[in-house]
């Protein structure tokens, strides 16, 4: 057909590559972006002024002589972790290594990181180099402090310069080798440059920091450490891809990230205390009956050939599962039914050959064991003993009320967008009235009602804490805003899309979760991220309720300190900082999710 | 597409009276809003029939199609297709369209799919297949379609004409009874209609039933058995090509057929 045309084409017509664009001379540069009329001249000058003068300020602030660095410096443990205990805080690195080693081997996986060629480096570092001697010359520096700052802007400038002028134009290094480079530089400084103290020692003169403690309360070892594990995963992912398929190494790593934040929590931070003999007599039979019994009618619901009388026997399973809400039950029973009949009712969706069947009876029992032990875990008491309401406090509290958040928001968002366009009237009425009921209420107000009216209405004998009910508030409102999202993205999905899956005989569930779902969520990735970006900032309205998040600790107990009186400034300085990190990289990953996926591509 | 292929070609000499029906249209009647979209339409299509519907934009012969696989739903009269009612009741639906594979004007293709994945998701879950076999089959029918060579490529990567032939494989990768093509070449650049062409040719040849609804006059005239056209959402005039284009009655078709040849 025309496909020998188009090789003939290709084999009379030499491919001529487009012409180069010169190089401007940096005066013309200049001249064309900077002062090309008299309007851009004054925008220039007036953004330069502005810009020098926001610059001096935050300098003369930064290097402020009354300025108690010390405040953050000395309480950086209590930023992170707030009152953790310090003989158990072996379990707090664990869980940092763990973090680490997951995104190691995440990076190496996924194929993280690209080429940056030397001559870019090169700029960067003349640039940032100028930019660190033009600060000093404007910062309030005495003559020794400004020299010795500028000899560094000079020399950073100048490698940068050298390397510009010396490297190939094709030479480039992996951008990982680099981010590792940096870490090791941070790491190395730790050992050299006294920072990073963790405890109330000093006498009179707040200079002399010093370590106390184990191991584990110090930051130099364990951080080491760190990064070292943090290589090693890399490593370790490699040989893994090498040795594994992909498309099967991925989903288990996804899996694995997903199991993480509950097992860290649960498992490591908190430290349940397992009654044994009712986990064994209990817990496990609870969850292998119902892993048997329920992985037998699964695959005899996923059959090709189980029609109509499946249906009705998943209606079943969801009708004694809301039935046992009326009767005296364990809530772990109540639960695994509900979860069985989902599963019930999505099984002539996933139904085929007998592999199919053997997966979706295993992500069944997966699915329904990690239950179980989170069940079983949460209703354990804590081992861990802290003054306050909650075991962790600062940074960590905040990361884990968010994770937990957009964890839990994620899927009662898609499932509100789907029911609002569905067809069906009454999860349409339904799911509109919540979202427009929950939108409607500030953030600050369900936070206030979940922490102290829910414990309220609670029947006898069931308690929750004031964090799980403040997450679970929380999730409520995310999902109400997410849904929105995500409906935007499947409005996007167009017309002809649902008709080209019904032709082809997919069934409303099938459309649903292949065809419709996978455009919408690749639509919604800019708003979603954005959505994710904001769940984190907002967990500082915990503040507010007295939750020991990191704004409360900036802003109410650090400056309390009696040695730090008034030190708000400072550290809410520092703790902007640190939600910018997190917020920067989310937004980052997201730019990167969207080029994976050829967002604006096709 | 020219004449002179015409005689060797065409399938219209075939006799197809003893054939049994495919499928059958009785006084189906519909409206958007006010609007009467298809007027008392009366058709029956025999089994390796190939039928073309021609007409004036805004006939109505889009939407018969359509309601022929029930994406949109008749108000008034009967939709039989093989032997099944169509009606409300979504079992008869979902039987009906794993029977008919349909090609759109826009091609529709899946485009977060590969193009092998979008010819293997549906047998694989609605037909239920192991994904060895649906994969084995959409190998042998992107042959069958001419590109074999982007099985790997996402539909983005391709050209217009090679997206609607990947559609075609998509409908035929259900095994399907019954075609319809809606528009399939009014989307695509004048070079590329050819190559689409030869492909419903060679699936008319080998026995499928089709409908067509097309502008394409060549390919009515060589591949048809029968043409049909329609004007305000009614059938105006019926017959064999030969008849249809050189001796048509009625005064519209003479004035359509005026207008576009």
């Amino acid at each position: 057909m025309s496909d020998l045309n188009i090789t003939g084409v290709e084999g009379t017509v030499a491919i001529k590559p487009p012409p180069e664009t010169p190089k401007l001379p940096p005066r013309e540069w200049l001249k064309e972006n900077l002062f090309s009329n008299k309007f851009n001249t004054l925008l220039t000058l007036f953004s330069t002024a502005i810009l020098l003068m926001i610059s001096r300020g935050l300098l003369s602030f930064i290097f402020n002589p009354e300025r108690q660095w010390g405040s953050t410096a000395t309480n950086l443990r209590l930023m992170m972790t707030q009152a953790y205990p310090e003989e158990q805080y072996m379990r707090v690195w664990v869980s940092v290594a763990v973090i680490f080693t997951l995104v190691g081997a995440s990076m190496a996986i996924w194929n993280a990181g690209s080429r940056v060629t030397l001559r870019r480096l090169g700029s960067f570092l003349l640039s940032s180099g100028v930019v660190v001697n033009i600060l000093t010359l404007l910062a309030p520096f005495s003559g020794q402090a400004k020299l010795i700052w500028l000899i560094i802007g000079s020399a950073v400038a100048g490698a940068g310069g050298t390397l510009l002028r010396v490297s190939d134009k094709d030479k480039n290094i992996s951008s990982l080798t680099l981010v590792v480079a940096t870490l090791a530089a941070a790491i190395l400084s730790l050992w050299i440059v006294p920072f990073g103290h963790h405890s109330f020692v000093f006498e009179r003169t707040p200079r002399s920091m010093a370590e106390t403690g184990t191991v584990a309360l110090t930051t130099k070892l364990p951080w080491t450490i760190m990064v070292v594990i943090g290589i090693l995963a890399y490593f370790f992912g490699k040989t893994m891809t090498n040795r594994f398929p992909s498309k099967n190494l991925r989903p288990t790593i996804i899996g694995i990230w997903f199991l993480t934040p509950p097992t860290l929590l649960y498992l490591v931070l908190r430290d349940p205390d397992f009654d044994m003999g009712h986990v064994l007599n209990t817990d496990i039979p609870i969850f292998l009956i119902f892993a048997i019994a329920g992985g037998i009618l699964l695959s005899w619901l996923t059959r090709p050939t189980t029609g109509e009388i499946g249906r009705v026997c998943a209606a079943l399973v969801l009708l004694a599962g809301f039935g046992m809400f009326f009767t005296p039950m364990r809530m772990i029973i109540r639960i695994l039914m509900l979860l069985l009949a989902t599963f019930a009712l999505a099984a002539p969706t996933f139904s085929g050959d007998s592999k199919k069947q053997r997966r979706y009876v295993l992500a069944w029992i997966g699915v329904s064991g990690v239950i179980t032990w989170f069940v079983t875990a949460v209703n354990t008491p804590s081992t861990i003993e802290v003054p306050g309401d909650f075991f962790l406090g600062g940074v960590s509290l905040t990361l884990l009320v968010a994770i937990f958040t957009l964890v839990i928001s994620f899927p009662i968002g898609i499932l509100l967008a789907l029911a609002r366009t569905s067809k069906m009237p009454i999860f349409r009425i339904l799911s509109t009235w919540f979202i427009e009921f929950v939108r409607g209420i500030p953030l600050i107000t369900i936070l206030i009602f979940f922490s102290i009216m829910v414990p309220l209405f609670l029947p006898k004998g069931m308690e929750l804490s004031e964090v799980s009910a403040i997450v679970i508030g929380y999730s409520l409102f995310s999902a109400a805003y997410l849904a929105e999202n995500v409906r935007g993205g499947l409005q996007s999905v167009t017309r002809g899309q649902h008709e080209a899956a019904e032709a082809v005989g997919m069934t409303t569930s099938q459309k649903t979760f292949f065809i419709v779902l996978p455009q919408a969520l690749r639509v919604s990735i800019p708003p979603l991220v954005g959505h994710c970006i904001g769940v984190f900032k907002e967990t500082s309205l915990l503040a507010i309720i007295g939750l020991f998040d990191i704004l409360y600790i900036a802003r109410n107990v650090i400056p309390n300190q009696t040695e730090f009186l008034g030190s708000t400034r400072e550290n809410l300085l520092f703790v902007s900082l640190i939600y910018f990190f997190f917020a920067y990289q989310m937004s980052k990953a997201s730019q990167r999710l969207e080029r994976r996926v050829g967002l604006g591509e096709r | 597409m020219n004449e002179t292929e015409n005689t060797e070609t065409s399938a219209s000499t075939r006799d197809l009276s003893n054939a049994p029906d495919m499928i059958v249209c009785e006084g189906v009647s519909k409206w958007y809003g006010d609007f009467q979209a298809l007027d008392d339409v009366s058709a029956t299509i025999k089994e390796q029939e190939v039928v073309v519907v021609l007409g004036p934009s805004g006939s109505g012969k889009s939407t018969w199609i359509r309601c022929i696989n029930r994406l949109e739903h008749h108000q008034e009269g009967r939709i039989e297709v093989d032997g099944i009612e169509l009606t409300n009741d979504l079992r008869n639906i979902e039987k009906v369209r794993s029977e008919v594979g349909m090609v759109f004007q826009q091609f529709n293709l899946f485009p977060h799919l590969k193009v092998l994945d979008n010819v293997t998701l549906a047998p694989i879950w609605v037909r239920k297949k192991p994904k060895a076999e649906a994969e084995e089959q959409a190998a042998a029918l992107l042959e069958r379609v001419g590109i074999p060579e982007q099985a790997d490529k996402y539909p983005g990567q391709l050209s217009g004409g090679q997206q609607q032939r990947v559609a075609i494989a998509r409908a035929l990768a259900m095994e399907p009874r019954i075609m319809l093509f809606d528009e399939p070449t009014s989307a695509l650049d004048p070079e590329m209609i050819k190559e689409v062409l030869d492909v419903m040719k060679e699936l008319a040849l080998s026995g499928m039933t089709m409908m067509v609804v097309t502008h394409e006059v060549g390919f009515a005239k060589e591949v048809a058995d029968r043409i049909i056209f329609m004007d305000d959402g009614q059938i105006v005039e019926t017959g064999t090509p030969e008849v249809f284009f050189s001796n048509p009655t009625e005064d519209r078709t003479k004035l359509f057929l005026s207008q576009i040849l």
